[in-house]
């Protein structure tokens, strides 16, 4: 077959070059006979041509030949044509089979080339198509002979509808044109599409033929020894600016998967790296594409040829714009949160995001959502069921193991690190509380019913309770969700801790029974216990106080109180030092248990213990006075029992007993005020706000907070502040003196009571005397009181009398400077109600009146 | 050959012949099935066309001068 295929051969041309020569109309007839010479130099001619090209310079695809010649027939603006072709081809194409044609790219190849020459010697003025010509002319084949043949036709003057200037082979312009083909043909070692596919190489991070990562300069360059055009060189540097920025992108990905197994890369991290890569496979994509299209030009085995190439550089970097664009976003992201995890790196991203580019804001936007979903979620489970889960510390809220008294208090905290910046500090707030509130209502208050109220909360935010259903950019339902939750749980807590823990009946309970609220009670206790403690601290045993408590308590109204109440009452000792007496180290105790010790900490006790000590102490000297009173009742005194006495006995008795009542008075007067003051105008007063605040509080820091203020303000009304110190000290030094006084009092009246008996017994009266005597001198004392008679008890008396009456007046004295002292701090004193004091104090203005200042 | 081949020679032929006329190659239908029959049998279809392209520009060049010959080699 293929020798019959072989003999065939030469006929054909044969024919070939018969039908070719016929197709000029105006030939010789000769050139037509097969036999003439010129015939036969044409066939030797034409077996040359075809001898010198033995292998096809392109690949036999007829397809990619098919589009090309579809494509330059589009963009020469017949499209119609253009589509007619492609039917045909694929009609051509379909042909197979017994006398179809084998080779259709050979064919088609072949038309092409036929009609590219015929248009290009139709006469067109058009040297870019002349420029490539000469570069695939002359490169390509080494037959001189078909360049000496156009010079010849050149030297005929025929010049294809193109007037050229000068026909000698010493052209000026193709001179200029042969200089140029091979001065391009020398800069450019490399063309244009091999370096266009290692540009799409180099930005996916892998390095091409020329184009080679460079880590000293930290970036893609091209090697110094391929001599390119500087546009080209530079064009290239600049398009491997992305190969360098999905470097670094991909470098931060991967990293953060090898490390997450360290645990060192948290929730939102991964989350971070998964957004990445899913912008990395639309990049990839676009890559996939433009490789594809990359291919789809002429095919040509040989790289110095280029004709027609679909992919340029200056294309490929129309194409990279956007994606340019993305992928510095990305590198700059993770630049910035290289060192971040968790909130802080949600909130970073968030910061970035505030831009005006759309394109910019919705890429964020789409980032954004997936970064904080996890975030998110951690949140919604912490408000509805106050879980907690947070392995890699990324969220803003943390917890410390503490005792169950201070869960509320330290249990949890915010950490300002992690707080994203989209999450406002009151948002925050609530979140913490709320999560706080169901922890606590679980572990100190034993209570269930808190899951109803979240799901509630859930349904009227319209969430549900399982994942999902919150994100990014809807902050305001997270808001709501919150809001709900917070509202509900908060109020579920206050109700318990109002109605299973009663805790208002055990405030009031500790204002009766530890801030002296309970007259009766303290009236009995102190009764009951008065005398034991004026002696020394370590003598006295507790035990035995909490018995007398305990009959106190049963001794008043107390006894019909909540004996759950009643039973944290208890007596406590204070630590003493030597010298001290019962009196320093006395105090009550209330016992509040879990929930409600988060309410009353131990330093909250300490607070009230102070203030019961010095409300004690208050007592004590009102009922020191009011003991004097007792022995000071005028009816123990009748003047009838002094009739005896000398005159001037009597006068200094009366003058005596007066100073004494007018002391008495005096300090009664500054006690019964200041008693006052405290009771109403600060204890009650303090209560009445603390209640109506306890009516409006919402939740169980609203309530901490009244009760802080509530303590806060009795102390500092009550001389206990920091800026009442002086003050506080000369009211001690004032009680001091007034139980001085009591005892001195006492002494008087016993003198008093001593020498009225001896009186009787030394002068008795007209009608029991004889009795009496009868009996004194039976049952008389012994001692020579009674026999010195009269004077010796009149003198005895005088100097009794002037004793105690020196006495008085010193403490008179004393009384008078310290309560002017103390008077007039008081005016000076910051809060305003120490001013109310000071307008009872001296309602009359009898001591400013007294001592007036200059 | 044998009918059916021949149809299929035949409109091969034609969609040969009509896709050169969009491309203006100005090869008329004889000519164009020699060269087909020349591509089928392996030949380089571009120094067909070299051929196509010397041998017309000969026989154009040769209309003006009559006279002048190109050497042979």
């Amino acid at each position: 077959m293929e020798e019959e295929d072989q003999q065939k051969i030469p006929d054909l041309i044969k024919e070939l070059v018969l039908r070719l020569l016929s197709q000029n109309p105006t030939s010789d007839s000769q050139l037509l006979n097969p036999k003439s010479p010129s015939f036969h130099k044409h066939l030797r001619y034409a077996l040359r041509i075809l001898s010198a090209r033995l292998r096809p310079s392109i690949a036999p695809d007829s397809a990619a030949i098919a589009e090309s010649i579809k494509r330059r027939l589009v963009t020469q603006g017949k499209s119609s044509q253009a589509l007619t072709f492609s039917e045909l081809y694929t009609l051509f194409d379909s042909k197979t089979g017994l006398g179809s044609v084998n080779n259709k790219w050979a064919v088609l190849h072949l038309l092409d080339i036929v009609s590219e020459d015929r248009r290009s010697t139709a006469g067109q003025l058009d040297s870019p198509l002349l420029l490539p010509n000469l570069a695939l002319g002359d490169a390509e084949s080494g037959d001189n002979d078909s360049w000496v043949l156009r010079r010849r036709v050149k030297d005929k003057g025929w010049s294809n509808g193109v007037l050229l200037v000068a026909k000698d082979p010493e052209n000026a312009r193709d001179v200029a044109f042969r200089e140029f083909a091979n001065l391009v043909k020398e800069e450019n070692e490399v063309s244009e599409e091999v370096l266009v596919r290692d540009v799409l190489y180099a930005c996916q991070g892998i390095d091409g033929n020329y184009v080679k990562f460079d880590s000293s300069s930290d970036g893609y360059v091209l090697s110094d020894s391929i001599k390119v055009p500087r546009a080209t060189g530079i064009m290239v540097r600049k398009l491997c600016e992305l190969g360098w920025l999905f470097r670094k992108v991909k470098g931060y990905v991967s990293e953060s998967m090898d490390r997450f197994p360290a645990e060192d890369v948290g929730t939102v991290g991964q989350a971070f790296c998964a957004a990445l890569q899913d912008e990395l496979s639309d990049y990839y994509k676009l890559l996939a594409v433009l490789e594809a299209q990359s291919m789809n030009r002429i095919p040509l085995v040989s790289d110095s040829a280029s004709s027609g190439n679909y992919l340029s550089l200056r294309r490929l970097s129309v194409w990279f714009a956007e994606p340019m664009v993305k992928m510095r976003l990305m590198a700059v992201l993770v630049d910035k949160c290289k060192v971040l995890k968790g909130g802080a790196m949600a909130g970073a991203i968030h910061l970035l995001a505030q831009h005006g580019d759309p394109m910019v804001q919705e890429f964020m936007r789409r980032l954004l959502r997936r970064v904080c979903s996890p975030l998110f979620e951690m949140v919604r489970s912490w408000v509805l069921e106050g879980e907690l889960e947070d392995i890699f510390a990324e969220f803003f809220v943390v917890s410390q193991s503490v005792k169950a008294e201070s869960l509320w208090r330290e249990g949890y905290m915010l950490h300002p690190g992690m707080l994203p910046s989209f999450i406002s500090q009151s948002l925050a707030q609530r979140i913490l509380r709320t999560g706080k509130s169901i922890n606590f209502l679980r572990v100190c208050c034993d209570d269930r019913g808190w899951a109803e109220s979240a799901t509630e909360a859930a349904a009227a935010a319209g969430t549900s309770t399982r994942r999902g259903g919150l994100g990014y950019g809807k902050t305001d339902a997270l808001d709501s969700l919150v809001d709900e939750a917070a509202k509900r749980i908060d109020k579920h807590l206050l109700d318990v801790m109002y109605n299973r823990y009663k805790f208002k009946e055990h405030c009031l309970a500790i204002k009766r029974y530890l801030l002296l609220g309970q007259g009766d009670f303290v009236q009995y206790l102190m009764d009951i216990v008065g005398p034991q403690l004026s002696e020394p601290a370590n003598t006295i045993s507790s035990f035995q106080l909490a018995g007398l408590l305990e009959t106190a308590i049963r001794a008043s109204n107390a006894q019909y109180d909540d004996p759950d109440i009643l039973d944290r009452l208890r007596v406590k000792m204070m630590p003493h030092g030597t010298g001290d007496r019962g009196w320093d180290v006395f105090s009550l105790e209330y016992d509040a248990r879990v929930p409600l010790d988060t309410v009353f900490t131990e330093s909250v006790m300490a607070k009230y213990l102070r203030i019961f000590n010095f409300l004690w102490k208050l007592r004590r000297v009102e009922h020191a006075l009011i003991g004097a009173w007792k022995t000071m009742k005028p009816n123990c005194i009748t003047s009838n029992s002094f009739t005896k006495l000398q005159q001037a006995v009597k006068l200094q008795l009366l003058s005596t007993l007066r100073r004494c009542q007018v002391l008495w008075d005096e300090m009664n007067h500054f006690v019964t005020n200041l008693q006052y003051y405290i009771m109403f105008e600060v204890l009650e007063v303090s209560w009445s706000n603390l209640s109506n605040e306890m009516e409006v509080a919402k939740d169980l820091d609203d309530l901490l907070a009244a009760h802080e203020k509530y303590l806060n303000s009795i102390v500092e009304k009550s001389l206990l502040g920091e800026s009442s110190q002086l003050l506080y000290k000369s009211l001690f030094v004032l009680f001091d003196l007034i139980l001085q006084f009591r005892s001195h009092a006492d002494r008087l009246y016993e003198g008093i009571y001593e020498l009225q008996a001896r009186s009787e017994s030394a002068l008795p009266s007209q009608d029991k005397s004889k009795s009496r005597k009868q009996r004194n001198a039976t049952s008389s004392e012994p001692g020579s009181w009674i026999s010195e008679g009269r004077k010796a008890l009149t003198q005895r008396a005088n100097e009794f009398l002037q004793s105690m009456g020196q006495d008085l007046d010193a403490i008179s004295k004393e009384y008078s400077s310290l309560l002017e002292n103390f008077i007039s701090q008081l005016p000076v004193q910051q809060h305003v109600d120490l001013k109310f004091l000071l307008f009872r104090l001296d309602f009359t203005e009898f001591y400013s009146q007294q001592h007036p200042r200059s | 050959m044998d009918p059916e081949a021949a149809k299929t020679a035949r409109e091969s032929l034609d969609l040969a012949f009509h896709m050169s006329n969009i491309l203006e190659t100005g090869l008329d239908r004889h000519t164009l099935s020699v060269l087909i029959a020349l591509c089928d049998l392996g030949l380089n279809p571009e120094a067909l066309a070299a051929v196509v392209k010397e041998l017309r520009r000969e026989t154009l060049s040769s209309t003006p001068s009559a006279s002048a010959h190109p050497p042979s080699s």
